[in-house]
């Protein structure tokens, strides 16, 4: 429904060439400025199960000890949508679009009545996961990625994103050791079979590499996750002290 | 923003359920409302302009849209002589323009209605001019229909060998 039939602009879609940390991707929210807000905005990405929420504790609590104001977000969190997201995908009614949209919804919520709030009193914004979540899931499941971009153009870019990276072996091993594996996080919604783990497999191996591609045009740290938690953390902790404290950054940390 | 996308979730899983599978069955699909007005509404809320467009390029373009244009006041009259008590959303409450409904509506419709007038010439909506009886407008909207119908008609012969 676009007056125009060609392709939306590029470089309104969020392409990486004008990517700006803490700046709307593409055309934000015109109500909403965000120009010179204090906070700063961290990412850290990464597939299920790779271990995203206790780096983020972990992480919350070192810069709390350091003083920072920290506060947490995370995918489908947000009080308006968090209630019809889990019954849409108790039903059978999703589609890829709706699913994306609710998704999207999910954010922009959190967007406004979280983020960009905490980001204007000067908070460190943890998000456990972020728009390239949405834009692997609905990538993989064919979902124009044009489209997309241009969707999630109210986002803004974080300050650091960090990827935390896995192969699909370590993964599922991780998976099944800890909880099971889940219906969505499976894939089991695309049919490529009845059978939960070679679905797991598939699915999350296309995931994983949709991730990589966006790892140049979002400026992903990509973060090694196959190694221990305390090995992850430290390289976490190091990058992020050097973008906080430039001065400090040959300090190490403990 | 959250009030655009919940209404462009509820639109694609209607477009998806409702409107595409009678179309592809050849049927006629009449719709009460459309993309045009999450255009016109989110735009007076202060959504980009271009970035709803781009959101709604999942939908299908209509072949025949019409407009019912009324005067502000004409339309706060019907309302109220029907309903005494006007809807939250409907009135932009949520945008804190007036604390009377009433004038609230007035505002906030009249700058809905500004949106449509640029709609009009962006997407090429017959205007249908809603001041007159119920009789006079399904006149001018039965000539627009059968028109529209009768040329598709003509293109289905063009198509096969003489």
């Amino acid at each position: 429904m676009n007056s125009q039939p060609d392709t939306p602009d590029l470089a309104n879609a969020g392409a990486s060439s004008d990517i700006q940390a803490g700046r709307y991707y593409g055309r934000g929210i015109p109500y909403l400025p965000i120009e010179g807000y204090p906070g700063k905005l961290i990412a850290i990405e990464g597939t299920d199960g790779v271990g995203r929420s206790t780096q983020i504790q972990l992480l919350r609590e070192w810069l709390e000890v350091k003083g920072y104001g920290v506060i947490e977000t995370g995918w489908t969190r947000s009080p308006l949508m968090q209630p019809t997201i889990e019954l849409a995908k108790s039903s059978n009614t999703l589609n890829k679009l709706t699913f994306v949209l609710l998704y999207a919804t999910d954010f922009a919520d959190r967007m406004e009545k979280e983020i960009i709030p905490a980001l204007k009193a000067g908070f460190v914004v943890l998000s456990d996961r972020y728009i390239f979540t949405a834009l692997a899931r609905a990538g993989v499941r064919g979902v124009d990625r044009l489209w997309l971009r241009s969707l999630y153009g109210f986002g803004i870019a974080p300050h650091l994103v960090f990827y935390l990276n896995v192969d699909v072996k370590t993964l599922i091993a991780r998976v099944l050791a800890a909880r099971g594996m889940d219906f969505w996080e499976s894939g089991m919604d695309l049919k490529v079979g009845d059978d939960i783990y070679d679905s797991f497999r598939a699915y999350q191996s296309k995931l994983l590499k949709e991730y990589g591609s966006m790892a140049d045009e979002f400026h992903f740290r990509v973060v090694d996750a196959r190694r221990s938690i305390d090995k992850i953390q430290e390289e976490l902790r190091k990058q992020v002290a050097a973008f906080l404290e430039p001065g400090a950054a040959s300090k190490s940390d403990g | 923003m959250t009030f655009s996308l919940l209404h462009a979730t509820d639109f694609a899983d209607r477009l998806l359920y409702k409107i595409i599978p009678p179309l592809k069955d050849g049927m006629i699909v009449l719709a009460d409302r459309y993309a045009y007005t999450a255009f016109a509404r989110d735009a007076t809320r202060g959504v980009d302009r271009q970035w709803v467009r781009e959101l709604y390029s999942f939908a299908v373009r209509p072949d025949l849209s019409l407009y019912f244009r009324v005067p502000i006041d004409m339309s706060v009259d019907r309302l109220m002589a029907r309903r005494v008590k006007l809807k939250f959303y409907e009135a932009g409450m949520d945008l804190g323009w007036s604390t009377n409904p009433v004038e609230s509506f007035r505002m906030f419709q009249g700058k809905v209605l500004d949106e449509y007038d640029r709609l009009v010439e962006e997407f090429g909506l017959e205007v249908v001019s809603a001041v007159g009886s119920i009789t006079e407008q399904q006149r001018i909207v039965r000539g627009l229909v059968s028109q529209q119908l009768q040329i598709n008609h003509v293109e289905i012969p063009d198509e096969q060998p003489a």
